[in-house]
Parts: structure tokens; C-alpha cells; sequence
């Protein structure tokens, strides 16, 4: 309540003042009834025909020391009876629009305030979040931390819209029907009085229970959230110990003790609506009894009774919204402080140590020096003890000693992802642990083995070294678009950085826009080892990611140069090339119909080969009966052959056409096929036999399936599939045509324009090198590699290997250009030999950027790599035990030099 | 083109499958993949690991060992039904000679990890394979007997 107040003082005493205006405005809309029942209607003041009256004169009196006489609120008029009464009637009109417009206004205001309030809340919460101390990351699940964010924040928000306004209204609302009873009938105006008394003082009573239950259930279903997460991270151990039912009865016990939680809740709830209603409907039997008594007596006129029981009807709406406000109020009180109390850490870090800077740091001028270092984990086993080491600027430091000797632990010290007990870190005479990370993130760079990458394109992973701040701002064409963005941003006390800026620091890296950039990573890419690999993935990315001009135009001029380069190389039998006319041996039945490339996400996931359209040509074409008669001697084949085989025998992976589950709903399609006589088989024995045939490829294969004839009868399908595509397959379906690029197949694909075969020894490696001839001479590699740039990770970066994760890792600390490299065994999925291929490349890179040659500090994994290196600190049990210089040190950068001429040459 | 029928047939003559079951010897055919080389092309070199042995199918194959110089030293000559790389593939040694193909040369290459499954599923076959080897053995044996005497 307290944080709503200080956030949103002038809006919620604004939003109460508009309250309090409005309510003289719904005081007459409960008198006009009154009068119009009273006046018009009862006939009062109209007793002759012709008697006009002075119609709804609303006066207030006011005091005599601010004004004689009264303040006429409406104007009076005289009018007849009937017309007293539209008259009346239109007013009334009017007062319910005016109310109306009031309720929507606040409505409308307050919603804005409680969204605005509900986005600074959940950026206060992740911005206290990426200043955690680091040991607390050890100790909370990312799950659970996600759920509070997302969803425990979101009554939160809603409700600070409410907090002032809505007990002011229903408040105000109330007293005025309350105060307009009373000053109709007195005793009437006390019973109702009474029993709002007492719904006020019980209901909130009971609901009290409701409470304890409300938060029990926020904690369970928020540990059942970090639960399920934790399931979905770890279900190799899941898998592989044969804990699934474990982890079902785990979970199930949480979801008994939830539905016993929120079966609790529901009974109560019930019960305290039960009581609330009883008390709402009991008044009204007083108000027939005692006013239908006071009017017989005539102490109370129909009208007043009418007004009354109408405002009564007002009265518990309100108050039941007060009363459930007070409970959402407890409630939300409860709930804050449970989110906060996740989130209020001490030691989080000063937020000016984070704080936004677009301005370069300067560069370490005198070095790092690390005194007295002594490092314990969380039970207090000491991990570093008293070590020191100056590290001078463009020094190349190798840390050797088996894993846990200590050598990781102070390169995370030197990182800041441990945090000393004991011992300092200055550099350039200041702590580390005082300067920001404006420069620590950009003058340090550090690569280990195993760090997380959030879901993104390569390209992005790699740059994210440099999104230090939002050095050039996107032109936005809408420019109201972008004030506003920025102004709600601040309102609701966020920053009003937009992300869609550019927040590459293209300087640091050496490049001066996003062109140069892009050899930069390059030039990283090639030090790591790992340009070939995004060539590769470059070429298997579509062509339509690539957005260059004239894309289109160079591709088909590489598959014609593609073609020479195999016709004089002698090598035009590694590729069988894509011929509109000529059956292609080296792909499947099915790829020999269709020729061309399906997108699967148009047909909405259904095989093409499932589409009507595709049984229809294979009809008309009688190519069905044959595919049927093939698919049989298929399943007859394999199953022959890997029928007796027990199921776990790994020969069965091999069977290509079926898989292993398969084999006995196919002896049981070919026992119906025997016992049908010739009969035509069921639809689905059918469709399983034909897609046995549609898969075949001859030569994989090679059980002779394929003649001429069949071949020939494919090929006229062929023609016959593409002349008719229908209208709803156009999108789907991207046929191979020499003369133009195919929009859904791969660069590679476009550019061999044929499929490699397999059965000459080597032809895959010959081709791809002769592939890769084309596209060098037709600078067409760059292209490929900023596809391949442009390759979705995926979450975690798990659609790369191991080691091209560690690669990229590094590659992205070397673009950033720092002046110490933290390597942290950066490489441990490569071999040895390619270690200290890459651990030469990186410093020979290092020697010869910018202007200030990077400090080096490097955890090696194998200490013959040390050589290397112009000094060698020797860690064990968690002591430096010698520090002195690489012995060949003056014979490596010799080597290192020819190396790099060779490479150049 | 290669046919998994004829492969089966030149399996069934080479003497170290001759007693195996027909069903067993599809099978190693099916798991098997034909692969074409050149002249001169090499199917594997001296000290490479051994992952697969060669039946040759068509063609001739030359193995050689390397010696001293650029030259390398012809040992052997393989021709149609010969199999080549077998043991290599069978107890993880490195390969003993290099084998280049001699004229176009059509071979079925044997992987190991079907080969060794086989084994499994078949007992018989790993008997008939001890049987072969333990003959050479006999045979290699009174060789060298014969060579220390002379």
C-alpha cells in the first residue's frame, strides 16, 4: 500500500477528487425517483387539470455568510403534469449518462494507473534481479523466479489502479444511499444502518481464513512451478535413472496438497457469500414491514418507500465491493510482502555499478594485481588460499595445475563471479570490486566452457559483447509512436532506452558500422575455428534469408559455374543434377514425383504425400497399384530380413524405410493382403504400404524395384503433379527449375542443383570442395557465411554442437577487443592438438589488434599448452606454487609469425 | 548397379562367410553400403583406424606397405570376392598396409558396428570366423616355422 502511495500520490488523489465530484450527480439520480413517482405519477401538485407546478427545482441552501438566498442546481420551469413528467423522465436520463461517463472515466483512469503500476513493479523486480549477489543465484530456481514475475505480480498491479479510488467511491457511494435513506425515514435509515454495521464488522472476520489459505496457495502453486521447470531441465537424469514415476509421485503429492488448499478455499468462500447474501435479503423484509406500516400510518409517503427500497438496492453492491476490496487489500499486502521478501537480498549490488554509460572506458594502464587471494565456497572449503599475481598489461598468463587446483577459481574472482573472503584485486590501483560494469564489461572478457546462451541468431550471440548502451538511435518512422512508447515508459518509472536502437559498439570492436563489423567476426570467427562451420551452416540455410541484391542473379550464376568446375575437374559423376526430364536415381520415389521442395508449415504438417491432390495424380497415372505392389515386396524384404531380430538389436536402426516399432503393424497389413485374395487392401494398409515405395531409393536400397518402365511412369507423374497443382498448393509446393532459384531449398541445394552420390567414395567431400571453389571465386562466401550468421541457435544454444558452443563463446570474448581475456578452459570439447592450435591462433590475434595488445590470463586444460605463454602460474591445491616464465618464449612468437605468413599466403 | 543379391552371392563365396546362414548374409548386405573408387583412389592407408572392411565387387585393388622414400612397396594384388581390412575391423588395431583401387574398383564396404551386431545375433558366424582365422593362424604359424628353419 504504502510503495502504490508513493508512486502514484497525484493520480490517486486526483481519481478521489473526481469521485467526490460526482456524487451530487448520483445523490439526484436516487431523488428524481421520487419526484417523478410522487409528482406526476401520484398525482401531487397537479390535483386540477391545468395546474402546472415548478418542475425538479434542486436547490442547495447555502449559508448565509457566503451568498443570500439558495444556488439553483437546474433550472426550474413550469409545465403541466405530463409534461412534468417527460421532463423529469429526461433528467433522469441525463443523470444516468452523466454517472455513467463518470464510472467509465475512472474506470478507464484507474486501469492505466494499475498497468503502469503493474510494469514498474515487474521492472523493479528484474532489475533487483541482474543485481543479485551472485551466491543467491545458486540458491533459487529460475522457474519459480519467472512464475513471480509473470504471474504472482499481476493481481498486485491491478489492484494499486483500486487502491484509493475504489474505497472512496464505494465509501462515498455508500453514505450517500445511506444519508438519502436517512433523510427519507429516519428509522428506516437506522435498520439498514444496523445491518451494514454488521456485514462490515463479521464478513471481514471470516474472510480472515481465506487469507491464510489464499497465501499457502500462493506458495504451493509457485513451488510447483519451480518444480515442473526443474523437470523439463533435467529430464536426462530423469530418463536415464528411471525416476519418472518418482518424480509423477512427487508431483502428485504438490497437486494434493494444492486441491486440498483450494477446496479449503472454496468452502469458505461459499459460506461467507451464503451469510452476506442472507443479510443483504433480510433488510428488505424490514423495509416492507416497517414502511409499508409507516405509509399505511402515513408517516412515509409511496414515493419516499419507492426511493428508498431503490437506494437500498444501491447499498449492498457497494459494500460487498468495499468488503472485497478490504480482503483484496489484505491480501495483496500479504502477497507483496511474499514477492519481496524473494526479492529485497542484501548485498545486491549498488546500481550505480551497473549504471548506463555509452562513453568508452579507458584502457588498464599499469595491470592487475591480486594480493593475499583467498576464495571459499558456500560450506567454507577453501578454494583459493592467500594467492597473489600481477597480471601487466599485455602480459599472456598461463594457469596450470589439475581441475580444482585453483586456477578456475581465480579466474572467476578476476571475472567477479566469486566473491573473495579474503584478499584484493586492484586495478590500476582501484578495487575491483568498486568499479562498474560499464568498465569491467568491456575492458575484461571472459570465455569458459559452459556459458548459457539465451535463445537468438549467431550473429546476435556473437555481438552480445557489445550491447553496452544505445549508441545510435533507430530511425523510427512514427514519431508520435516513439514519444509516446518513451512516455509511458517513464511513467512507469522504467528506462526509456528503446531496444530497438542499435547497441553495437562497433568502435570496440575495432570496425566503424555494421560492414566492418562484419569482417571483425570474421577474423574472430577464423582465430576460433569456426568460420567453416557457419559456411556450412550458411549453406544449408534458404536463400530468402539471404538479403543481398542481386541474390538471386549470383546464385544461378554459381550453378553454372558450380557445373564447370565438376565438368573440368572430371567429376560430373559425384552429382547427379536436377533434370526436369530424367528420373533422379539418388532420391526417393516420392522426391521423383513431387520435384521440388515441400514446405511442411503450409500444408500445416500433413505429408504431401497424404494430400488428396497427390493420391489423385497417382490414380490418374495408375502409378498407385505399382507403388502398392513395390511397397509390398519392401515390407515383405525387411521384414525378412530384420523380423527375427530382437527388438533392441541396434541392426534395426539400419532398416532406413521402417522403423523398428513399425515391423509388426506391417506383418499384420501383409497378413490381411494374404488372406484379402487380390482383394484391393483397406485405405490405411494402403497408405502404410505406399509410403514403404515412396521412400525407396535405388541405390541405397538396391533390391532391384526400379525399372525403366516405372521410371518412365514416375516421370509422366511427375509432369502430371506439377501441370494441375491446384490453387491451395502453390504456396506449399517449390519445384526445381534450372533457370530459377528455388526459394524454399537451401543455398547448397540451389547451387549444386543436384544430389551427391553417396556411392562414390568421397564424392560428398570433392563436391563440397569444389562448392566451395564456386563460391570463393564468385565472392559468394561472405554470403553464405552471413546466412549462416543468421542461424537460430536455438534455446541454450543446443542446436550447435559442444564445441561450437565453447567456440562461439570465445569468439564473442576476442570481437569485444578487451584488455585482459579471462579464459576459463574455454575449449574443453576440442581434442588437445586442436586446443593449442586454437590457444596459438588467439594470441597470435591478440599481438597483432588496435593499439593496446590484451593481457592474457588462461586456465589451461593440458599444461603442455603453457609453452605458449610468457608466464606460467603453477596452482595446487588450491596455492600458487611457482610462477615463472615460458621457457620458449622467444622460439614461440617465431612460430607463431611463420604460421601466420603461411596462413596469409 | 550393385544389387543386394549379387553382393550376397560374392559374400557367400568369400571362405570366411561360406557356412553362414543366407538370411544372416542379406542382412550384412543390406547394412552395407556400396561405394565406388578410382584409379588410385585410396580405400585406406597404413596406421589409419580400422571402422570397416572392403568386399570388392568389380576391379582390382593393389595393397602396399610404405617404405623409406615416396615409393610405396606392392605387397598384394585383390581381385572380384576378395575381402580386405577385416581384422583391423575386428580388433581395433591400426591398419597394416594401405589399399589403393587399381582401374575402377566396386566394393561393398562393411561397417563394423553391423558386422560386430551380427556376430552377436549369430553365434554361429563368430564360430565360423574363429574357425577361418584360427586356420590362417595355422597357417601363418608353419610358415614362419618353415622360414626360421631355411
Amino acid at each position: 500500500m504504502r510503495h502504490a502511495w508513493r508512486h502514484t500520490r497525484p493520480q490517486q488523489l486526483w481519481l478521489v477528487f473526481v469521485v467526490l465530484v460526482s456524487m451530487p450527480f448520483y445523490f439526484l439520480s436516487l431523488e428524481l425517483p421520487k419526484r417523478i413517482v410522487n409528482g406526476p405519477i401520484t398525482g401531487e401538485g397537479f390535483e386540477s387539470p391545468g395546474d402546472t407546478a415548478p418542475a425538479f427545482r434542486v436547490s442547495i441552501d447555502l449559508p448565509d455568510w457566503i451568498r443570500e438566498g439558495e444556488l439553483l442546481l437546474v433550472p426550474s420551469l413550469d409545465l403541466d403534469r405530463l409534461g412534468t413528467l417527460v421532463y423529469l423522465c429526461l433528467l433522469f436520463l441525463g443523470f444516468v449518462l452523466i454517472n455513467g461517463f463518470f464510472k467509465f472515466y475512472i474506470s478507464t483512469y484507474k486501469g492505466r494507473l494499475g498497468e503502469r503500476m503493474l510494469r514498474r513493479m515487474r521492472f523493479d523486480l528484474l532489475d533487483r534481479t541482474l543485481r543479485f549477489p551472485l551466491s543467491r543465484f545458486r540458491r533459487i530456481r529460475s522457474s519459480e523466479v519467472a512464475t513471480m514475475v509473470k504471474d504472482e505480480v499481476e493481481p498486485l498491479g491491478g489492484f494499486i489502479g483500486d487502491a484509493f479510488v475504489t474505497p472512496a467511491m464505494l465509501l462515498a457511494q455508500a453514505a450517500t444511499a445511506l444519508v438519502f435513506i436517512l433523510i427519507q425515514n429516519f428509522w428506516l435509515g437506522t435498520i439498514a444502518a444496523t445491518i451494514v454495521g454488521v456485514q462490515v464488522l463479521v464478513i471481514p472476520r471470516l474472510r480472515r481464513r481465506l487469507l491464510v489459505l489464499g497465501r499457502e496457495r500462493q506458495l504451493t502453486a509457485r513451488e510447483l512451478a519451480g518444480r515442473m521447470g526443474e523437470v523439463v531441465e533435467g529430464i536426462a537424469p530423469i530418463r536415464t535413472n528411471d525416476t519418472s514415476n518418482w518424480e509423477r509421485a512427487e508431483i502428485v503429492s504438490r497437486l494434493a496438497r494444492i486441491f486440498f488448499i483450494r477446496f479449503d478455499i472454496y468452502q469458505w468462500k461459499f459460506l461467507v457469500k451464503f451469510l452476506n447474501t442472507l443479510l443483504a435479503q433480510v433488510t428488505p423484509f424490514f423495509f416492507y414491514l416497517l414502511g409499508g406500516y409507516f405509509v399505511i400510518r402515513g408517516r412515509l409517503d409511496i414515493g419516499q418507500l419507492v426511493a428508498v427500497i431503490a437506494a437500498y438496492r444501491d447499498l449492498p453492491s457497494p459494500l460487498k465491493d468495499l468488503i472485497d476490496w478490504d480482503q483484496q487489500r489484505l491480501d495483496v499486502g500479504v502477497k507483496w510482502a511474499q514477492l519481496i521478501e524473494q526479492f529485497d537480498v542484501a548485498d545486491t549490488l549498488d546500481p550505480s555499478l551497473q549504471a548506463l554509460s555509452a562513453e568508452a572506458p579507458g584502457h588498464i594502464s599499469e595491470g592487475v594485481t591480486i594480493s593475499g587471494l583467498t576464495l571459499r565456497d558456500e560450506l567454507g572449503s577453501t578454494l583459493l588460499d592467500g594467492a597473489a599475481l600481477s597480471i601487466a598489461p599485455g602480459e599472456s598468463i598461463a594457469a596450470v595445475g589439475p581441475p580444482g587446483a585453483g586456477g578456475e577459481h581465480m579466474a572467476e574472482a578476476l571475472a567477479r563471479l566469486a566473491e573473495p573472503a579474503a584478499g584484493r584485486i586492484l586495478v590500476d590501483g582501484r578495487p575491483l570490486a568498486s568499479l562498474p560494469e560499464s568498465f569491467t564489461g568491456r575492458r575484461f572478457a571472459y570465455s569458459e566452457g559452459s556459458t548459457f546462451l539465451p535463445q537468438s541468431t549467431l550473429y546476435d550471440a556473437l555481438v552480445y559483447g557489445l550491447k553496452h548502451a544505445p549508441l545510435r538511435s533507430a530511425t523510427s518512422e512514427d514519431e508520435r509512436g516513439e514519444r509516446r512508447r518513451r512516455a509511458e515508459a517513464l511513467a512507469a518509472g522504467n528506462p526509456g532506452h528503446d531496444v530497438a536502437d542499435d547497441w553495437i559498439d562497433y568502435e570496440a570492436a575495432g570496425a566503424s558500422g555494421p560492414d566492418e563489423l562484419f569482417e571483425r567476426v570474421l577474423e574472430v570467427l577464423t582465430v576460433v575455428d569456426m568460420a567453416d562451420d557457419v559456411y556450412r551452416l550458411g549453406l544449408r540455410q534458404r536463400p530468402a534469408d539471404a538479403h543481398e541484391e542481386k541474390a538471386d542473379e549470383r546464385l544461378l550464376a554459381a550453378r553454372r559455374d558450380f557445373r564447370e568446375r565438376l565438368e573440368s575437374a572430371d567429376a560430373e559423376r559425384f552429382v547427379e543434377p536436377f533434370d526436369p526430364e530424367r528420373y533422379l536415381d539418388n532420391a526417393s520415389v516420392l522426391e521423383n514425383l513431387v520435384f521440388g521442395i515441400v514446405d511442411a508449415d503450409a500444408l500445416e504438417g500433413q505429408p504431401i504425400e497424404a494430400h488428396p491432390y497427390m493420391a489423385d495424380v497417382l490414380a490418374r497415372t495408375d502409378l498407385d497399384a505399382k507403388l502398392l505392389e513395390g511397397g509390398r515386396s519392401i515390407a515383405e524384404t525387411l521384414i525378412e530380413l530384420f523380423g527375427d531380430l530382437s527388438p533392441d538389436n541396434p541392426l534395426l536402426e539400419s532398416m532406413d524405410l521402417m522403423s523398428p516399432e513399425e515391423i509388426e503393424a506391417y506383418r499384420d497389413v501383409l497378413r490381411r493382403l494374404d488372406r484379402g485374395n487380390g482383394k484391393a487392401p483397406e485405405d490405411e494398409d494402403r497408405r502404410a504400404l505406399m509410403r514403404l515405395s515412396l521412400g525407396y531409393v535405388e541405390p541405397r536400397h538396391r533390391l532391384g524395384l526400379l525399372d525403366d518402365n516405372a521410371r518412365r511412369a514416375i516421370l509422366s507423374a511427375r509432369e502430371a503433379f506439377r501441370s494441375r497443382l491446384p490453387e491451395s498448393l502453390a504456396e506449399a509446393v517449390h519445384f526445381h527449375r534450372p533457370d530459377t532459384v528455388n526459394s524454399a531449398a537451401s543455398l547448397q541445394d540451389n547451387v549444386v542443383f543436384g544430389r551427391v552420390v553417396d556411392s562414390f567414395a568421397d564424392a560428398a567431400e570433392r563436391s563440397g570442395a569444389l562448392l566451395r571453389e564456386t563460391f570463393d571465386a564468385l565472392g559468394l562466401t561472405d554470403l553464405a557465411i552471413r546466412s549462416g550468421l543468421r542461424f537460430e541457435i536455438g534455446s541454450g544454444g543446443k542446436r550447435l554442437s559442444a564445441a561450437q558452443r565453447q567456440k562461439l563463446t570465445l569468439a564473442r570474448a576476442l570481437l569485444k577487443r578487451p584488455d585482459l581475456l579471462i579464459a576459463n578452459r574455454p575449449l574443453t570439447a576440442l581434442d588437445a592438438a586442436a586446443q593449442e592450435a586454437t590457444i596459438q591462433r588467439v594470441l597470435g590475434h591478440l599481438r597483432e589488434i588496435g593499439e593496446v595488445r590484451p593481457a592474457v590470463f588462461w586456465v589451461l586444460a593440458a599444461p603442455s599448452h603453457a609453452r605458449w605463454f610468457d608466464t606460467i602460474v603453477s596452482f595446487e591445491g588450491g596455492r600458487v606454487t611457482e610462477t615463472r616464465t615460458g621457457r620458449e618464449n622467444g622460439a614461440v612468437a617465431q612460430t607463431v609469425g611463420k604460421n601466420d605468413e603461411r596462413r596469409r599466403a | 548397379m550393385s544389387l543386394l543379391k549379387t553382393e550376397m552371392e560374392l559374400l557367400r563365396r568369400v571362405p570366411l562367410f561360406s557356412e553362414i546362414d543366407a538370411g544372416a548374409l542379406r542382412l550384412l548386405a543390406y547394412t552395407s553400403d556400396p561405394l565406388t573408387f578410382e584409379d588410385g583412389q585410396t580405400l585406406f592407408r597404413m596406421g589409419d583406424k580400422g571402422d570397416a572392411a572392403y568386399l570388392i565387387v568389380t576391379g582390382e585393388a593393389e595393397v602396399s606397405i610404405p617404405v623409406a622414400g615416396d615409393d610405396d612397396l606392392p605387397v598384394a594384388r585383390l581381385s572380384a570376392g576378395d575381402i580386405v581390412g577385416e581384422i583391423a575391423m575386428l580388433c581395433d588395431v591400426p591398419r597394416t598396409a594401405t589399399v589403393r583401387a587399381s582401374g575402377e574398383l566396386q566394393t561393398l564396404k562393411i561397417k563394423k558396428e553391423p558386422f560386430i551386431q551380427l556376430l552377436r545375433q549369430y553365434p554361429e558366424v563368430a564360430l565360423e570366423m574363429l574357425r577361418v582365422l584360427s586356420e590362417r593362424l595355422h597357417h601363418t604359424t608353419a610358415e614362419l616355422v618353415e622360414a626360421r628353419r631355411s
